[in-house]
């Protein structure tokens, strides 16, 4: 792109063409007063306020937001002329504002305000009335104050750009104008409270805040989100009371977002930006918990400890180290992670580890690094949005990833690029992309699906097939076997199929999003290769001069740490950075960084499940970090038959969930604002937590207590922080080589094209999928499929327990469709029970266009409802009726 | 020589004897005469509404140059802004005023209070401390 240079205010400047002069300003930091540009946000030159002197040919004056640069531009901020003008726009944007500053909680960090002291405003002359309407608090979390609006368009089109919705918007014309939601009904919106973070005044509020604090009281402290993959940066807001108040204790007031740090651009969902409550909840275990006479006694921590240990020792003693068991957590950091796993492998001598996730899908972990390797996986989630085609398949973006579908948006907004989204259910993605592909396919046709896609490409002559061949292994045979699959089982018509695949051949970086509906579906391991396939097809004719066609794929994960978990080894198969545990060169490395030596017969990759070996039992204890098995495995029934058969439990976590009520000893751990560390999301960006409040009560960081438990056991664990962790992690794990924890600060870490500079990706093999059929036995008695998935308002135990996000989903709800709804009788909020061969539940229902006739959709991540009990696989046969009485 | 020094001493003397002009007074007997400006302890007002004036708005605590107020403001149910804690150390209050004068709603004022010594080895003032100042205040004007 050429660059144009210009001058204002006498400081020469280069920037792109096209820029305007506002974003120039910005982007070398010099100030010109504004209150209705935002830089992701369309221009909009509503406020007026920007006006600058432009010297181009002739001198005149031009708003600076809706005018580009021009070579040999001189502009000057600030002239007496624009300074009067200035103020007489201010006097009249104030003549109407209430000038309630001490109340409202915008004041010191206000647009409006700033000006006004800039500009060193005297009293208006304008004697009007102050607009009186009454403040809109019709939902728990967002509060409109019209009379302090200004008008500047920029929550407008913050909902209808970046989160897709469109629920307010502009009404009235001239004077009457206000922001509002459309016949004024109350705001049903995702609430992501992006107009919070954009309203350059106190017109939209921060309901969670209660005037707790005053912007300068704040320390602000940007973190990762503990909730989804994504990995966004959220800035805790933190409010210190004097010492003589207990000390003087740290409190996380509200979530703010910074549009300069992080992949996310500042915009967050609702857990991001209102699911904090859980810091300071009063539920929060605050002291080590130890069974006595069936109750858990409140206890100091080195009694814990000195309990733990012995147990433990004496487990081993007897039984050997393979009777105990180990669950990493998937929301712990990496360091607690790794320090875990090394912490059962050395010092309790065990491989019975796991993570939920592995249990979940055991082949994703071996499919991810298969396409890491091929470079499949080499970009950030960031580049999404430079993408010219978007790929979903079994995702629910909207529900699962929000931010990946900002940044989605932009991507279509930006680059005009192209959906496709292949999903069972009818999801919701609003966008304005010109081409949106719709498949809906059906259940167990995925792989199908996949090959169909293909097979338009490979008829469609849409790749170099020439290239193809040359650059892979094992075409012929993959071409062969494409005509092998019946195109009807999928349910979609050939030519959206054919639509698809040109969309994904389009020139220019396609990415894939491989959703938890493919990853968890029992055929997952088949539909992931043959994705693998489709993107090696895709890629193999990629040319870098011509900006031809290539794809690279994202696997989605559930928790902001699942794909740190796996990297740093809570698996059974893999030592840290996926080192097969069964190679003994790469144990190598390992052991002699640990000074242990690992025996051969505990080092296996075919471990059993750990919850299948505590049936069986082959376990006499369990150590479980940070995880909720009893409600978040997806077989409930096992887990609780299996804890049964535990004797000795150990549960570290931040609340009392359903597991830590069965275990002999509890550990209170510190939530991600109490401590540092990394976090990797479904990119493989690793990036830092910062540390904003000392631990909540007696609470203690994962690694000190993993720490703290090996040192009592009579094992060197010298770790003074989390940075010793890393440095040991970075020489163990070849995944994460090169890591250097300080820089991690400035900027994140993207494993996998750090991987890729050392290791060119190699040739790819392309695997021949037979298509298996998948078994959903539908019978008479129990006529509807269970799904399940995840839901926007709520994920794991910390949702659960921030009065916020509660307030806005309370319950959770059984989507049905509205056929089925209608021959049932079964309206909105009409309880039903759900049935299944194992369980029922009652469940409100909510009749919904997503779910297809035949299924019923529960979202997993309500805690309190434990849709697992009922589950027995992926896709459970279910029956529904109303409730009667 | 000796003239000018009898003169001075007789009228050090005069003010001395005579009671009108004597300047110690019997405290705690006698109540000293404060200046109308004179400053004393901060005190929280009350409004018209018999609740405090104060909205919270943490200027007072911004203002103060030895740190001594904490304020936390909170929501009521009719969704106005009150202090749900308002506290003062009165041990480190050095009685500037600044909090007085940065109140944009005159809810804190610095009164007569001054007798503020205390066996204790802390001298917090809380919301309803300082409010009850006030409010003892206004029964005796009444």
């Amino acid at each position: 792109m050429k660059t144009v240079h210009l001058v204002i205010d006498d400081k020469s400047i280069a920037v792109p063409e096209g820029t305007n002069i506002f974003q120039a300003a910005i982007d070398n930091n010099i100030y010109i007063p504004g209150l209705c540009y935002q830089p992701k946000l369309p221009q909009f030159g509503g406020c007026r306020l920007c006006m600058v002197e432009v010297t181009e040919r002739r001198t005149g004056h031009r708003f600076a937001c809706a005018h580009p640069v021009s070579e040999g531009m001189i502009v000057k901020v600030n002239t007496p002329k624009i300074t009067r003008y200035r103020k007489s726009v201010m006097e009249y944007l104030l003549a109407h504002h209430p000038l309630d500053c001490p109340t409202c909680d915008k004041s010191g960090e206000c647009g409006l305000q700033n000006i006004s002291y800039d500009l060193n405003l005297a009293p208006g002359r304008f004697k009007t009335t102050r607009m009186n309407v009454p403040v809109i608090r019709d939902n728990p979390l967002l509060e409109l104050n019209r009379n302090r609006c200004v008008l500047c368009g920029r929550c407008v089109s913050t909902c209808k750009e970046i989160e897709g919705l469109g629920a307010i918007d502009f009404q009235n014309r001239g004077i009457k104008t206000v922001i509002g939601t459309a016949f004024d009904k109350p705001l049903d919106c995702s609430f992501c409270g992006g107009c919070v973070a954009v309203c350059p005044t106190g017109a939209w509020q921060d309901r969670t805040l209660g005037f707790g604090g005053r912007s300068w009281e704040f320390m602000k402290t940007p973190t990762i989100c503990p909730y989804c993959s994504v990995g966004c940066t959220i800035v805790l807001n933190t409010k210190a009371s004097p010492p003589r108040r207990d000390g003087g204790v740290d409190t996380v007031k509200r979530v703010t977002s910074d549009d300069y740090t992080g992949i996310n651009e500042g915009n967050l969902c609702v857990k991001g930006r209102f699911g904090y409550e859980f810091i300071h909840s009063s539920e929060r275990i605050n002291t080590p918990l130890l069974r006595r006479d069936n109750e858990l006694i409140p206890v100091s921590w080195d009694e814990a400890i000195a309990c733990i240990s012995e147990n433990f020792k004496k487990i081993i003693a007897e039984h050997g180290g393979a009777s105990i068991g180990g669950i990493g957590s998937e929301k712990s950091t990496n360091e607690e992670n790794y320090l875990f796993q090394k912490f059962c492998r050395t010092v309790l001598k065990t491989n019975n580890i796991d993570n939920l996730s592995n249990i979940k899908s055991p082949f994703l972990n071996g499919l991810i690094y298969k396409s890491v390797i091929h470079g499949f996986a080499s970009a950030s989630l960031k580049d999404i949005e430079t993408a010219t085609t978007l790929f979903f398949f079994g995702a629910d973006i909207t529900e699962a990833h929000p931010v990946i579908g900002n940044m989605a948006r932009k991507a279509i907004r930006l680059k005009g690029a192209n959906l496709v989204i292949a999903n069972a259910r009818n999801v919701q993605f609003q966008s304005q992309a010109r081409s949106d592909v719709r498949l809906r396919y059906a259940l167990g046709s995925q792989v199908a699906l996949v090959n169909a896609i293909m097979k338009a490409i490979i008829d469609g002559n849409l790749v170099d097939l020439k290239k193809v061949e040359a650059s892979t292994n094992n075409f012929p045979a993959l071409r062969g076997q494409l005509n092998n699959f019946d195109p009807q089982l999928t349910g979609i018509s050939a030519e959206t199929i054919k639509q698809a695949a040109t969309l994904l051949t389009n020139n220019g970086n396609s990415y894939l999003v491989c959703g938890k509906d493919v990853e968890e579906d029992p055929q997952g391991k088949d539909i992931i290769e043959a994705l693998l396939n489709l993107c090696a097809l895709i890629n193999a004719g990629y040319n870098a001069d011509t900006n031809s066609a290539r794809i690279s794929i994202f696997f989605s994960r559930s928790h902001n740490n699942s794909q740190g978990v796996n990297d740093v080894g809570v698996v059974p198969g893999y030592l840290p950075g996926y080192a097969d545990i069964e190679n003994a060169s790469s144990r190598e490395t390992v052991e002699n960084v640990w000074g242990v030596k690992l025996p051969d017969d505990m080092c296996k990759k075919d471990n059993q499940d750990v919850f299948d070996l505590a049936l069986q039992d082959k376990l006499k204890a369990l150590y479980i970090m940070g995880e909720n098995p009893m409600v978040n495995h997806p077989d409930g029934k096992k887990v609780h038959d299996a804890l049964q058969k535990v004797g000795f439990i150990v549960v570290q976590d931040t609340f009392l969930t359903e597991t830590a009520r069965k275990a002999n000893v509890v550990l209170p751990s510190a939530t991600f604002a109490e401590k540092e560390g990394t976090f990797t999301n479904m990119g493989m960006l690793v990036q830092r937590l910062n540390k904003a409040i000392p631990p909540v009560g007696n609470a203690r960081p994962d690694w000190q207590i993993i720490s703290d438990i090996a040192k009592k056991m009579g094992h060197a664990f010298a770790y003074a922080s989390p940075k010793d962790v890393m440095v040991e992690l970075e020489r163990v794990s070849p995944a994460y080589s090169g890591i250097i924890y300080d820089r991690l600060k400035r900027k994140e870490f993207h494993w996998t094209s750090f991987l890729l500079t050392k290791n060119k990706p190699l040739k790819y093999t392309f695997g021949v999928i037979e298509p298996g059929v998948l078994n959903i036995s539908v019978s008479k008695d129990f006529p509807f499929i269970l799904l399940t998935g995840a839901n926007l308002n709520h994920q794991g135990t910390f949702s659960r327990h921030t009065k916020a996000l509660m307030s806005v989903a309370p319950e959770c709800l059984v989507e049905v469709s509205r056929n089925d709804a209608r021959a049932m009788g079964v309206n909105n909020g009409d309880v039903v029970i759900i049935e299944s061969a194992r369980n029922k539940i009652k469940l409100k229902a909510k009749v919904s266009g997503k779910v297809s006739e035949g299924m019923v959709f529960i979202s997993e991540d309500y805690e309190r409802q434990p849709v697992n009990l009922l589950r027995d696989g992926a896709y459970t046969p279910v029956r529904i009726h109303k409730e009667i009485g | 020589m000796i003239l000018p020094l009898i003169k001075g001493l007789a009228l050090t003397l005069k003010r001395f004897l005579n009671p009108s002009t004597c300047a110690t007074v019997q405290y705690p007997e006698v109540r000293p005469k404060l200046a109308s400006r004179f400053r004393g302890l901060p005190e929280l007002q009350i409004g018209k509404d018999g609740r405090e004036k104060c909205v919270a708005c943490g200027l007072c605590a911004k203002a103060c140059p030895s740190g001594c107020i904490y304020v936390e403001g909170a929501e009521d149910e009719t969704h106005r802004r009150y202090p749900k804690t308002y506290e003062l150390d009165a041990f480190r209050c050095i009685f500037c005023g600044f909090c007085e004068e940065a109140c944009p709603v005159r809810a804190i004022i610095l009164r007569d209070t001054f007798e503020l010594s205390t066996y204790k080895n802390n001298q917090v003032f809380d919301k309803e401390k300082l409010l009850g100042l006030t409010r003892k205040r206004d029964l005796l004007k009444r």
